[in-house]
């Protein structure tokens, strides 16, 4: 079993921060280096799209499933995409059984917005008939183990089940919803790709991808998530403060290491294969 | 991945040359593979995949009781919580915890409970957190042989592993290891475990109706192809033991070559 406690030793708090002042890390990255992604997609034979990844120890498997409803009377043509995150008790001895509490409801809403504003998902595509049906997209994520930065290795996590997709296109009929045998695949409808970057803050060290220790230590952090060219969303948490130079900083390196990792990750490798 | 769109059973259960819908023989197991210790932060963990089922278990334990009424002053409590993905069945499963998984919850426990000496842990508990991903028939039978395994890696004592499968009749045939499709459309269904110290049955369920020589004839079935799946925890368990062992000899050599220079 790893060392999981809820509060770090003040000397192990120290070791890290003087760590992080000769830009160093106690695992030996920079400070603006991700640990290694590895992902894979399509493994949930009973979701319609989903993905297995994980980033250094912390692993998450997300699985989209489609229901057909009445779209928002303000939408009327279009579908719906939400996101749902779980911290299982099976991921850590921090996580409780029970209702989603903070944590979880955090995740799944910065996961969210980075994709929603961010204009990945192409919502008109998921209409079937305006004003009367639509699909509704569950993207579901489910912790398997908990080592610090839950939020960017969920966000890869939710942008590749999309890619993965693969929905059954239905047509509205005179006798109501038909299928008509092909999919609606990520190709349709996953437009830009949105990555989110979470940088966390001790004093004035700011460094990328927080592993669980840093993370119990740090006062604060800021996720960050953009496309290639834009920012979409912005997420501080915790007790930190962050000047606006190093706001303005921060946005910078996001563009960069984010349009890097893109490249790195090559997600639309993972587009269904079926027709 | 399934061309299902529709949730409907088909007519017949075997295809024209006798075997089953996914190409199996009445007596032939899914492919099963399993993995121990793949969970970093649990006390013990396993990893199972039987057919299209994806099943993982951890094991916290022991551990002060949550709530602490529920801890009892001469032994130890096992407690299971065996949930389902959302997106592991075909109809998206509603986040919170049903009736359903409440009630396997429990027959896991009462299960499992018969091989741990929970005498020795007074006013603890060990807790079994099973997290289907994947849904194809036969969750219940592949959780207690995961969890047994969970168990295992953690190091708790146990008298012996627990197996389980389901045996069953589709279309009038006796078949083990039923498919999902297999369960809703087949006419009987019959999940059963056994803890090997005693081999005794400490799972019994029964949807379906059947006669007498036929449930004797479903029990020694069973039997047999329990087996093959303590066969597989066994191995699952000493591999993990051997890649470590190679491992530490390996650096072993690898000290001694430096000592060497």
């Amino acid at each position: 079993m790893m060392d999981v406690k809820r509060i770090i030793s003040k000397i192990e708090k120290d070791y890290i921060i003087s760590n992080l002042r000769k830009e160093e890390r106690i695992d030996n990255r920079g400070l603006w280096e991700y640990r290694e992604f590895r992902i894979k997609s399509d493994i949930i034979s009973s979701a319609e799209g989903s993905a297995d990844v994980s980033l250094g120890d912390t692993r998450i498997i997300t699985g989209l499933k489609y229901e057909v409803g009445e779209p928002f009377p303000d939408l009327p043509n279009e579908g719906v995409c939400t996101v749902m995150a779980e911290l299982l008790p099976i991921a850590s001895p921090l996580f409780e059984r029970g209702p989603p509490d903070e944590q979880s409801i955090e995740l799944a809403r910065v996961v969210d917005r980075g994709i929603r504003h961010a204009d990945c998902v192409q919502t008109k595509k998921l209409c079937i008939k305006e004003n009367e049906a639509v699909y509704i997209l569950f993207v579901d994520m489910y912790v398997i183990n908990y080592d610090g930065n839950l939020i960017d290795a969920g966000g890869v996590s939710a942008l590749t089940t999309l890619i993965s997709a693969h929905i059954p296109e239905g047509i509205m009929g005179d006798n109501g919803l038909e299928w008509t045998g092909k999919y609606l695949t990520g190709e349709i409808i996953v437009n830009e790709l949105p990555l989110v970057l979470t940088y966390g803050k001790i004093d004035d060290i700011i460094f990328l991808d927080p592993s669980l220790p840093e993370e119990l230590v740090c006062d604060g952090k800021i996720s960050i998530s953009a496309t290639e060219d834009k920012i979409t969303s912005i997420q501080k948490s915790g007790a930190a403060t962050f000047s606006i130079d190093e706001i303005k900083m921060l946005g910078n390196k996001t563009l960069e290491i984010g349009s890097k990792l893109r490249k790195k990750l090559n997600l639309l490798q993972y587009l269904s294969k079926i027709e | 991945m399934p061309l299902i769109i529709k949730d409907e059973y088909p007519e017949t259960l075997f295809r024209e040359d006798g075997k089953r819908l996914d190409g199996r023989d009445n007596n032939e197991l899914r492919p099963i593979k399993m993995e121990v210790g793949i969970i970093k932060n649990a006390d013990g963990s396993a990893y199972l995949e039987w057919g299209n089922n994806k099943i993982f278990a951890a094991v916290y334990g022991p551990r002060e009781v949550h709530p602490h009424h529920l801890a009892k002053p001469d032994k130890g409590i096992l407690r299971v919580f065996y949930r389902m993905a959302t997106f592991s069945v075909f109809d998206r499963k509603r986040p919170a915890p049903g009736r359903r998984e409440k009630e396997i919850s429990m027959i896991v426990a009462d299960c499992l409970e018969p091989v741990l000496f929970l005498e020795l842990y007074p006013g603890t508990s060990f807790e079994v957190f099973i997290e289907v991903m994947d849904a194809d028939g036969g969750t219940r039978c592949a959780s207690i042989t995961v969890a047994a395994l969970a168990l295992a890696d953690a190091g708790i004592p146990m008298k012996s592993l627990v197996s389980a499968i389901a045996v069953g009749k589709i279309d009038g045939k006796k078949v083990i290891d039923l498919s999902g499709i297999e369960d809703k459309a087949g006419e009987a269904d019959l999940p059963i475990a056994i803890t090997w110290y005693n081999e005794e049955i400490s799972l019994l369920q029964f949807d379906g109706d059947m006669d007498l020589n036929e449930m004797n004839e479903f029990l020694d079935l069973a039997k047999e192809f329990l087996k093959s799946i303590h066969n597989i925890q066994l191995d699952t368990l000493k591999s993990k033991y051997i890649k470590l062992q190679e491992k530490t000899s390996k650096n072993k050599k690898d000290e001694d070559k430096k000592g060497d220079k």
